[in-house]
């Protein structure tokens, strides 16, 4: 069977290929070229049972001394590439300020430990941490807290103190590594947004007597 | 009173995190490996090769903080031996990160090469189907009109 024609269907079956040929061409980009999506990173905080629940041991946020609590700390990675990450764990009270979203700075606080690890696209890094209150007295109505233990190592504090004991808190920080400025910068940046992630954990200690 | 004044500080120095410490404490060729790794993962290399400049990456990261953690004069040799470790991991890690990128965008550009050359193809293979249908079905009607039936009413 031969494809001889007249003209006019050659110049329809020119037409076909034409269409068939934008319809594929296009499929092909698709397929080649990637997608933009949304670049961010998650924090993300988990109680001893790796539930957003449990963050105390028997449910009391009263911590006593050398009581062992155990949390996972989390982060995941959906920036589209290889990301260099800090957690920075720091340790307040109730007035110390908290990290500022509106300016994107973070808290003065002092930081107790700081975790980093390189994570690839997509991939999430699960710490799990053991604290423990090691050292603390109570003076005049206020609880000091002077040493916090968090995993294999033992951090000393200075003036951190709450009245009666209530309201101390952890804050725990994202750090980026910026490569333009060659240090880690508080959250990251998405085109010319700059978005922070930041929790916080809040505890009493309202007695010091070891249990 | 002094004495115990400055060993209280030290104590306090070391225990306690600044943020300028924290920064110090990588050592400049982790920025270049980093840069590095991003060229050849955005030149096309896949998550398998990039995750094995992460163990690389990683593994350099806990070295790192080995070292820093050796703060007494004697370990002075162990130290300095844990941050020559480090260096000799990060330029394994930019090494290999130059060589993948030069073949993930080679791959990369195959790839697509490959896509539009069978995107052509498969116009043409249609359109050539296309023709032949055409003229089977020309023909099937001639033949079905020829066997047709002239019925006087």
């Amino acid at each position: 069977m031969s494809l001889r024609m007249p003209r006019q269907n050659r110049r329809e079956l020119f037409v076909v290929f034409i269409v068939l040929l934008l319809i594929f061409e296009t499929a092909a980009y698709i397929a080649t070229t990637p997608r933009p999506t949304e670049q961010f990173f998650q924090l993300y905080v988990l109680g001893a049972n790796h539930l957003a629940a449990d963050y105390y041991p028997n449910g009391n946020s009263n911590i006593r001394l050398r009581d062992p609590v155990k949390w996972y700390l989390g982060a995941a990675n959906a920036m589209g590439n290889v990301q260099l990450i800090a957690i920075r764990v720091k340790f307040g009270n109730q007035s110390i300020n908290p990290p500022n979203t509106q300016q994107s700075l973070p808290s003065p606080a002092p930081v107790i430990c700081e975790f980093t690890r390189f994570l690839g696209n997509n991939e999430t890094w699960e710490i799990p941490v053991v604290w423990l209150i090691t050292n603390a007295s109570t003076v005049g109505g206020s609880t000091r807290i002077l040493q916090v233990h968090v995993n294999n190592s033992t951090y000393t504090l200075q003036d951190l103190s709450a009245r009666n004991g209530y309201n101390f808190r952890f804050i725990i920080e994202l750090y980026s590594w910026d490569d333009q400025a060659g240090s880690f910068q508080f959250g990251w940046f998405t085109g010319t947004e700059h978005r922070t992630a930041w929790l916080q954990v809040w505890f009493n200690m309202t007695s010091t007597e070891p249990p | 009173m002094i004495l115990s004044l400055s060993i209280i500080s030290m104590i306090l120095l070391t225990c306690l995190l600044s943020t300028s410490q924290l920064e110090s404490q990588l050592q400049p060729g982790f920025n270049q490996a980093l840069i590095q790794t991003r060229k050849a993962e955005a030149s096309g290399a896949t998550q398998i090769e990039v995750s094995q400049l992460l163990t690389l990456l990683n593994r350099a990261l806990e070295l790192n903080q080995q070292a820093l953690q050796l703060m007494r004069p004697e370990d002075t040799g162990r130290r300095a031996q844990l941050l020559g470790q480090v260096n000799d991991l990060l330029a394994n890690v930019q090494s290999q990160a130059s060589q993948l990128e030069v073949t993930a965008s080679q791959r990369a550009f195959l790839n697509k090469v490959t896509a539009y050359v069978s995107g052509c193809l498969v116009a043409l293979i249609a359109t050539v189907a296309y023709a032949y249908f055409r003229r089977f079905w020309r023909e099937y009607q001639i033949k079905r009109t020829f066997q047709m039936r002239i019925v006087p009413k």
